[in-house]
């Protein structure tokens, strides 16, 4: 028996206050003369005792109230010794580290067979369950009795490219042996590596219930080349004019020279020496990447290979392409706007955008599908089938921006995105009556590159009603300057002041020229582009979730990662393997994703035996105790008893009471 | 509007019991509606034929005069009587719920009557008691007997030691009164209604009106305890706990059956009894007195 809070116990100071109110004041009477105590007898006073003694129950149920409640506050418990016997035998659970460092040397193969010699170990009516662990946990096998399907359990379990992660193989034991509420045995195959432990100590506690045998499939660290990074564009315009960093690490190395070589589309187009030092690491630079057009298969690649070949390599995934064709469609040629727009546009060195301009009726009749984004500026009266032909290629997977100006109160509604024009809110020069942004949402792509406003001066905005769209940029009048909307696959911007210095002076401003670029990247899907991903990271291929075109994305196998209704449905995939993803999308852009293994798998330093000794006596250690004799203790909480009672004696109180105050109003009213 | 003066709350403002009396007095008989020269002895009765013996000072000459035959004119009350009043000056007297103690409100009362016989030339004559007679003023209708009661009456103070023994007291009194007349007795009468009423009855037995005024406290007759309180008798000192349930509940009918037993057992032996509470006017005493002098004439 023990209490969790027994400072709690300083409440019983108010019993004091029935023991105030029944005894002490009770027996306080005060002294008053009366004229004769003749009519009044002597049995009186043991009428008054007899009074006291109904009191007392009263009295004693409120005492035995308070002492509960405080009884209750100090959560008392009692510790249940649940003898393996008696309460189930302990369950035995074998895991297998199933991590990407685990392919090095045969290691897995090698913990699996450990783990089949300790299975036939066990007792013939053992529970025994089955799993392996990475970033998580995956359960091969339930708690059986039959060693055959633990057997084939450990010998399906496959190497993975995740790193793998102790914290999360601690929290599914704990899970587990609460669950059960059988102690827990835990046979751990891994080459325990350092890097796999977590930050926080207390995240790796097994609990009470779990005692951890570690079977380490390596007893030391070995030595260790990876290509640790690549530094390269994901979109390539000029083949001569492109920069390429890699970084080579050695993990317990000595001094040594590699030679990194990097290749594409299955080509190798250039390899360099580099000088590793001990135990540290090194980058090598190239200044060409020779690719076809499209997406190519790009990978740096460290020789001669070590003992551990898979993190050789790092695969990063480069698209060559033309510059990206941006459609402004205005009222006429030459207008301001157009100026300042294609001016911002072209001064950006890498952004390789080009820009076409034509009037709305041009743009009417004409296909879409080629821009990677539409922009436009101050069209009020749109033509025939203009916005029709922008619909379908927004809902496509396209881009449309729409600046809205003095022709926008021609229509009610913005056009493809269709939120309601209110007004066009006009500020004159004359007196300094003009707008400033107040509100900024940074975190937008759009803005977050150049989020400086302050200075812009807007003298004429027209105001839309968002209706749920983001608002990225607000006037100081509350008014919505930037939105964005999804319809479709595709994505719709709205900025509600013309671009033509006139009726703001944003293009003057320096923030002007980022904001056209990274917007312009934004709604070309430029600024998604990696050239490598992590295993284990989440890659979106829609906008928002629900029905749609189809999406298909093939794995680095070249199977179809989705099935067709996921195609059509989700938002994202989890990169689950290394190698490279291909996805396309029903508008006909194609993406390639590469993906590598955390390179923290590269580090194959394993954990020192004292790190190791601590985590297990964060469980149930008995170092030389036998399990099946091991008694597990089990704390039993009390307080929801106690409160229970306290809950009963308050019934029983209140009826007590009104009983006696009851008695008492019937002799009054007698 | 002098009624207002019977209110005993207003009576204790007044200093001077002689200006108490004369107030309840006077406002009394303004109530009645009749005229403040009220007088019983002053009343013409009938007229007598002369007989040979009669004295004539009471022939109507003026009679004589027109009929030249002798009659006599005849008055009622032309006999006076003596009123007797016992103040019980017992320590249980003292109590007061308000400002009023009962002692107080019997000296009211006792002047009152005083002042009452004084103004109808009856003879009134004080025996102040407690355990023994403490005081004795003789009954009698000579000039200054007012001053001498009233001035009795302002001495009567409950002593140390002062119990109520009605015995001894009475037994005394027997000595002292020997015509027949008015006793009036003022008393909270705490002794058991049969040894009380066989101690005075012998008064009556000598042709006497006795009036038992027994005074008692509005809290005599119903207690209004909060809390539960030690009581202590003022007269013997002894100490007793009562709850409010008790005095709410068992005392009122204890004390309706001691003032019942004491009614009945009076009355029963010609004994005229009255409650007065010291919470009412005083008028209701002396109506009472009133009624039995009419049947004195």
């Amino acid at each position: 028996m023990g209490f969790l809070t027994p400072a709690f116990f300083a409440g019983l100071l108010a019993l004091g206050l029935p023991v105030w109110l029944h005894l002490l004041q009770q027996h306080r009477s005060t002294p008053v003369p009366f004229a004769s105590l003749m009519l009044f007898e002597r049995r009186l006073q043991s009428s008054v005792k007899h009074r006291r003694l109904k009191y007392l129950l009263l009295f004693a149920l409120r005492l035995l109230l308070l002492a509960l409640l405080v009884l209750a506050f100090t959560h008392p418990y009692f510790e249940r010794r649940a003898s393996a016997g008696a309460a189930g035998k302990a369950v035995k659970v074998i895991a297998i580290d199933h991590s990407f460092s685990m392919r090095q040397g045969g290691r897995l193969d090698r913990a699996k067979q450990q783990a089949l010699e300790a299975a036939r170990s066990f007792a013939g009516g053992d529970r025994v369950e089955v799993i392996s662990f990475g970033a998580g946990v995956q359960v091969e096998q339930n708690p059986v009795t039959d060693p055959a399907a633990v057997r084939a359990a450990i010998q399906g379990v496959r190497a993975t490219d995740e790193r793998s992660s102790f914290a999360e193989l601690a929290r599914a034991l704990r899970a587990t042996a609460q669950t059960l509420q059988v102690p827990v045995e835990a046979h751990v195959f891994s080459d325990m590596q350092k890097s796999s432990w977590p930050p926080n100590f207390a995240d790796a506690q097994l609990g009470g219930g779990v005692r951890l045998i570690p079977h380490p499939v390596v007893e030391e660290r070995e030595a260790n080349f990876a290509v640790e990074s690549v530094l390269a564009p994901a979109r390539l315009y000029d083949p001569k004019k492109v920069r390429v960093q890699v970084t080579v690490a050695g993990y317990g190395t000595g001094p040594a020279r590699r030679r990194v070589t990097l290749a594409a589309g299955g080509r190798e187009i250039e390899s360099k020496e580099v000088d590793l030092p001990a135990n540290g690491r090194a980058s090598v630079e190239f200044f060409a990447l020779e690719a076809s057009y499209g997406w190519n298969r790009a990978e740096a690649r460290l020789s001669p290979a070590d003992a551990f070949p898979d993190d050789d390599v790092l695969y990063f995934a480069v698209e060559r392409t033309e510059p990206r064709k941006v459609l402004f469609v205005s009222e006429g040629r030459g207008s301001r706007a157009q100026l300042y727009f294609r001016t911002a546009l072209e001064s950006a060195s890498d952004a390789a955008f080009a820009m076409e301009a034509m009037t709305a009726a041009q743009a009417a009749a004409l296909p879409l599908k080629p821009y990677a984004c539409v922009v436009l500026s101050d069209v009020g009266a749109m033509p025939a089938g203009l916005e029709e032909n922008l619909r379908r290629y927004v809902e496509a997977g396209g881009a449309l921006w729409v600046v809205l100006g003095r022709t926008a109160l021609a229509r009610d509604l913005v056009p493809v995105s269709g939120e309601q024009v209110r007004e066009s809110r006009y500020s004159p020069r004359e007196g300094e009556r003009f707008r400033t942004v107040a509100a900024l949402d940074t975190a937008h792509p759009a803005v977050r590159s150049a989020p400086r406003w302050e200075g812009v001066k807007f003298f004429q905005a027209v105001a839309v009603d968002p209706d749920g769209a983001r608002v990225v940029a607000r006037l100081s009048d509350e008014a919505p300057l930037l939105l964005e909307r999804p319809v479709g696959e595709g994505r719709v911007l709205v900025f509600a002041s013309p671009l033509d210095n006139i009726a703001n002076d944003f293009p003057l401003h320096p923030s002007f020229v980022p904001f056209v670029v990274e917007t312009a990247r934004y709604l070309a899907r430029m600024e998604e582009s990696r050239a490598s991903q992590q295993v284990g990271a989440y890659y979106e291929i829609r906008a928002a979730a629900g029905a749609g075109a189809a999406v298909e994305v093939r794995d680095p196998r070249g199977q179809r990662a989705l099935s067709l209704t996921e195609a059509a449905e989700v938002r994202g995939i989890t990169l689950a393997e290394r190698g490279y993803y291909e996805i396309r999308r029903p508008s006909g852009f194609q993406e390639l994703v590469a993906v590598n293994p955390d390179r923290q798998e590269s580090d194959l330093d394993v954990l020192p035996a004292e790190t190791l000794a601590l985590w297990r006596n964060t469980g149930q250690d008995s170092a030389g105790a036998s399990v099946g004799a091991a008694a597990q203790t089990r704390r039993v909480s009390l307080w929801w008893y106690a409160l229970l009672a306290a809950f009963l004696l308050s019934l029983a109180e209140a009826w007590v009471g009104n009983r006696h105050l009851a008695v008492q109003e019937q002799r009054m009213k007698a | 509007m002098l009624q207002r003066f019977l209110d005993p709350a207003t009576l204790a403002s007044i200093s001077g019991i002689d200006l108490v009396a004369k107030t309840v007095v006077d406002g009394f008989i303004a109530g009645l509606h009749r005229s403040p020269d009220f007088g019983f002895s002053q009343e013409f009765a009938e007229y007598r034929a002369y007989v040979p013996g009669d004295d004539l000072r009471h022939v109507d000459w003026n009679v004589f005069a027109r009929t030249e035959r002798c009659y006599l004119k005849r008055y009622h009350g032309e006999t006076n009587t003596h009123v007797m009043v016992l103040l019980d000056a017992s320590r249980s007297m003292a109590y007061a719920s308000h400002r009023v103690s009962k002692l107080d409100y019997a000296r009211y009362l006792a002047a009152s009557l005083c002042y009452l016989a004084s103004q109808q030339r009856d003879a009134a004559g004080l025996i102040v008691f407690d355990e023994a007679v403490t005081q004795y003023v003789a009954p009698s209708g000579r000039q200054g007997q007012l001053p001498r009661l009233l001035h009795a009456l302002e001495r009567a103070e409950p002593g140390p030691a002062s119990r109520t023994d009605y015995l001894r007291p009475f037994h005394h009194f027997q000595q002292f009164i020997r015509r027949r007349g008015i006793v009036a007795v003022l008393s909270d009468f705490y002794a058991p209604p049969d040894e009380l009423v066989k101690t005075i009855a012998p008064l009556r037995f000598h042709g006497n009106e006795v009036i038992l005024f027994h005074l008692l406290d509005p809290r005599e007759l119903e207690p209004d305890f909060r809390e539960p309180v030690l009581l202590v008798d003022m007269e013997n000192d002894s100490a007793l706990e009562v709850t409010p349930e008790y005095a709410r509940s068992e005392y009122p009918s204890k004390i309706s059956a001691h003032l019942a037993a004491l009614s009945e057992k009076a009355r029963g032996v010609g004994l005229d009894y009255f409650l007065m509470s010291t919470g009412r006017p005083l008028d209701a005493g002396l109506r009472e007195y009133l009624s039995v002098r009419q049947g004195q004439m």
